[in-house]
């Protein structure tokens, strides 16, 4: 429906012209308010859940076995997209780096950008964005499925509490396992400038690397590596609060999934602004 | 498979005690904005096998999931071994889940789990017996459910049917004093929800428990209960032996009764051979 047509009556619109354009607008609040307060509901489970992770975490029972088989599936498994992602990420920036710093004869300094950038930055950041692609989704999916064949009211109704048994072993496997991840993507990237700066740059390999050595401080490598126990811990929580919450059939699992995938990016890449910014100030 | 002999009249089976074991007061639960359960009264009794019949729909698990906490109501009150479960959280819930089974309507077996890992996880849980006394005990539930050496089997290698049993095996390994089945026979042929009713009985009568099942099936009702309960619109419009139903207990349940191409109201009751 619409306002009323016909002739032109001045400049005031009629009164069921301003009841529709209220409705119009009450519509658009109402819908706003309803995003908003799912919005919050989410973020206030989402929340929950971190904070019973940490609770479990420090009490007992305490599931060693599931913790291990965790480490394997969410750490071993993911070496070799991170070491690529990496390796390859080196390269690229010793040969940009080249390119830019040409003009000024600063070849000397690829070395130490290269391994600035993959400690402090790209190391952490573009590990956590693997890591949250490939164990974040598979984290939503398994519990995702595991909660839509009732294995999760399983669970509880056999007294054992899911928190325990399925997120604290994936969680904390995430937070173990994503620094050392990063540790060795810094390693990996390094040497993949490295063969740039050698093969394409005509570097000596010990240039490059004393270089890198000369000017690197402990804090690079801290900083960068910190972080990662908060990327991880997001992307595991993440991961799991969208499995457990997953309703219905295989459909919800896959949205879950996809939902998985773009708010722990997203996350990482706010959070590490934050923890960039505080650990500048520390 | 012993013991249960299908020939022997129902009304043969000694009478259960009298104590009331669960009881739902006034228990509502709506789900967005819908009324599911409107009210509803009910008692179990320790020692029988109460069914709960009703249509698809009507909040027959939901009243189920009430029982060991899985759901909480949003009016009324539900009681377990005369302890109210209503607002407990999930820790104070544990001391009554550990007395209480339940069987899924997919089994919800632990897919990553070997059959003998699914059957023994609740003695590992909660048990302190060494892992001779569990393998023990897993194998002596697998062949109380009829399949003896199927430990090794994952999951996926079984049928809708073989899954149940393995769930069955799972939900009695801790000698539970109450068993929820949510719909046991959906699903599976007639022969095997025959099995799976014999086995219903049979395990009420060998470690003594009450049972509760949930179910749209009247052949196996008519089976297995003790008492059924038919539950519509939200409440439970008839509470009573299978006989008294079928000689005429409440008129959506006759209805009900003939939409299944069960002959009633008529005072004949049938026994199982002739359906």
């Amino acid at each position: 429906m619409s306002a009323p047509q016909g002739q032109f009556t001045g400049p005031q619109p009629s009164a069921t012209a301003i009841f529709y354009r209220n409705i119009r607008w009450l519509r658009f609040v109402d819908r706003f308010g309803r995003k908003g307060s799912a919005a919050m509901d989410y973020l206030g489970g989402l929340a929950e859940l971190a904070w019973e992770t940490i609770r479990a975490c420090v009490s007992r029972p305490f599931y060693a076995s599931e913790v291990m088989t965790q480490l394997d599936e969410i750490g071993v498994k993911s070496l070799s997209i991170t070491g690529i992602t990496a390796f390859s990420t080196g390269m690229v920036l010793a040969l940009q780096t080249a390119y830019a710093l040409a003009a000024f004869g600063g070849k000397m300094f690829v070395g130490r950008v290269v391994a600035l950038s993959l400690l402090r930055e790209l190391g952490p950041v573009l590990t956590a964005l693997m890591v949250g692609g490939r164990v974040g989704s598979g984290i939503t999916a398994e519990l995702g499925s595991m909660k839509v064949t009732e294995q999760v009211d399983a669970l509880r109704s056999m007294a054992i509490s899911p928190v325990r048994r399925l997120v604290v072993p994936r969680v904390l496997a995430t937070v173990l396992m994503l620094p050392v991840l990063t540790a060795l993507a810094d390693v990996l990237g390094i040497l993949g400038g490295l063969l740039i700066a050698v093969v394409e740059l005509q570097m000596t390999a010990q240039d490059y690397l004393t270089s890198i050595w000369n000017q690197l401080a402990i804090s690079d490598i801290m900083s960068g590596l910190s972080k990662t126990f908060f990327f991880g811990f997001e992307i595991a929580v993440i991961g799991c609060f969208n499995g457990m919450r997953v309703e219905g059939g295989a459909s919800a699992v896959g949205v879950a999934t996809t939902r998985t995938v773009v708010l722990a990016s997203i996350c990482v890449l706010v959070s590490d602004f934050f923890l960039t910014k505080l650990f500048l100030a520390l | 498979m012993a013991a249960f002999d299908p020939n022997i009249p129902l009304g043969a089976r000694p009478a259960p005690p009298r104590e009331t074991i669960v009881e739902f007061e006034n228990v509502t639960k709506r789900y967005s904005g819908k009324e599911i359960l409107a009210g509803v009264n009910l008692q179990i009794r320790r020692g029988e096998i109460l069914c709960v019949l009703g249509p698809s729909g009507t909040g027959k698990s939901v009243t189920l999931r009430h029982i060991n906490g899985l759901t909480h109501p949003d009016e009324g009150d539900v009681r377990v071994f005369g302890e109210s479960v209503v607002g407990l959280s999930e820790e104070e819930l544990s001391p009554i889940r550990r007395r209480l089974a339940m069987l899924f309507q997919g089994g919800a077996l632990f897919d990553s789990m070997t059959v003998e890992e699914n059957v023994a996880f609740p003695l590992q849980e909660h048990t302190t017996k060494s892992p001779r006394e569990i393998a023990e005990t897993v194998a002596e539930k697998l062949s109380m459910v009829g399949l003896p050496g199927t430990q090794r089997k994952m999951p996926s290698e079984l049928s809708g049917g073989m899954r149940k049993r393995v769930a069955l095996a799972r939900s009695i390994a801790l000698e539970p004093e109450i068993i929820l089945y949510d719909e046991p026979t959906t699903g599976l042929d007639p022969l095997t929800s025959e099995k799976i009713g014999h086995l219903i009985v049979d395990i009420n009568k060998r470690i003594r428990t009450t049972s509760v099942v949930v179910t749209h099936d009247i052949v196996m009702a008519r089976t297995v209960s003790d008492r059924l309960a038919f539950l519509h619109q939200g409440r439970f419009q008839f509470i009573g032996t299978f006989s008294e139903a079928s000689r005429g207990g409440h008129p959506v349940l006759m209805e009900y009764f003939r939409s299944m191409g069960f002959p009633c109201g008529t005072g004949l009751v049938q026994t199982v051979k002739d359906l």
